[in-house]
């Protein structure tokens, strides 16, 4: 084998394992399932049933913050209509359907608009902040109107296949919590009393 | 420094350079990982569970952690096995994620964490493996079994377990079997993690 066909083998080779090392991926979140603790926390909140609606970015927001989220190079995406506002919109649910309070034909409505999404995976220290202004209506009249916010920092790492998904996991895990925040707020639970 | 020289060097890079590629693809397509499932938790078949006189229908969640994080992945990944598990136990008359008509909740939750961890050696002595040496690598896992009946105050039950990986031709792990590959290891400590936790919530006076 002439050296010339060495070299050019070697090139891919390595390209092919650089690739898979690297990796630079679209990747679509799992969905959002139901936690014991939000389940039990809108059952004992004394909560009527509710119904949810299409959850939207507030305005303002860029497209880009509601249809994607990088983290080093890899892409990720949410799997209902590549939306974090849907993906929000469906965290919710899924906790109040398991609950049983969630009732398409109620007249006590939850709306949403994503005001904040962005995580940072750095070398050593990883951040993520999702918030979401919350809406409760019933005939017309707003009850609840509120901002909420959930931030969360974790050790990260230099290595991508550690920092990566550890970013993922914090960044979805704040989808619960914000629901969690919701669940737990005092006028909240008074706006979706029956 | 002569061409003839200089051409062999390269050739010699070349090859070298070569090798190291090709090494590398490999070992990152074929993988030089090999995983062991500790022996201190046993095998439960429901066979063993004691099973009540009337069981009533639940709703199951399941959640799997890493490190005390969500992780929705891995739980969209198990999700189905742990529900099937806890469906054939013969401890439930129906089984569902939505809520049923008896009240009755019981959450799964599974959180993998090292060893190394306070959260999975605080109060915690078995026989574990706690092989942490030259190229062995050890995780453990936390199953929680939360159940919860109405006007009952809940049963909970904690089984811990663990997965060892060791690279290259490091030595096997003392009290551990050989998985066939990180899949089998996993769905394998799943199945007797949720296994042992459900028999132990099955002997519990207040769960009967």
């Amino acid at each position: 084998m002439s050296l010339s066909k060495i070299r050019g083998l070697v090139l891919v080779v390595a390209a092919a394992g650089f690739s898979l090392l690297t990796g630079c991926a679209q990747v679509k979140l799992a969905p959002p399932s139901a936690s014991i603790e939000n389940v039990q926390l809108a059952k004992s909140s004394g909560m009527g049933p509710v119904a949810v609606e299409p959850f939207v970015p507030a305005a303002g927001v860029p497209k880009s913050v509601d249809q994607a989220l990088s983290i080093r190079s890899n892409t990720f995406f949410s799997p209902y209509d590549s939306s974090f506002s849907k993906y929000l919109q469906e965290a919710l649910s899924v906790e109040l359907r398991a609950a049983g309070l969630l009732e398409s034909k109620s007249g006590t409505v939850i709306g949403g608009q994503l005001t904040k999404s962005a995580v940072e995976a750095g070398a050593s220290q990883g951040t993520a902040t999702l918030g979401a202004r919350f809406k409760v209506s019933r005939g017309g009249n707003i009850l609840y109107d509120r901002e909420l916010v959930e931030n969360d920092g974790w050790e990260s790492s230099f290595v991508g296949a550690i920092a990566i998904p550890a970013a993922v996991n914090h960044y979805t895990a704040l989808y619960r919590r914000l629901v969690e925040r919701l669940l737990k707020d005092e006028a909240f639970r008074a706006a979706v009393k029956p | 420094m002569s061409i003839e020289f200089t051409v062999s060097l390269r050739r010699r890079w070349t090859r070298v350079l070569g090798v190291a590629a090709m090494g590398l693809a490999a070992m990152v397509m074929a993988g030089c990982a090999s995983h062991y499932i500790d022996g201190a938790t046993k095998e439960v078949n429901a066979s063993t569970f004691k099973k009540p006189a009337a069981p009533a229908p639940v709703q199951v969640l399941f959640e799997f952690e890493t490190k005390g994080v969500s992780n929705t992945r891995a739980t969209d990944a198990l999700k189905k096995q742990v529900v099937e598990q806890v469906r054939t136990s013969g401890l439930f008359s129906a089984t569902d994620e939505k809520p049923a008509a008896s009240g009755a909740l019981l959450g799964i939750k599974l959180n993998n964490v090292p060893m190394s961890d306070d959260a999975f050696s605080k109060g915690f002595a078995t026989g574990l493996t706690f092989g942490l040496a030259g190229s062995q690598v050890s995780d453990g896992y936390i199953c929680t079994v939360n159940y919860v009946a109405p006007g009952k105050e809940p049963v909970v039950k904690v089984v811990r377990h663990a997965i060892h990986t060791t690279l290259g031709a490091a030595a096997t792990p003392g009290n551990s079997t050989k998985a066939k590959d990180i899949n089998e290891a996993v769905n394998t400590m799943v199945r007797q993690i949720v296994g042992n936790a459900l028999n132990d919530l099955s002997h519990d006076p207040a769960f009967n």
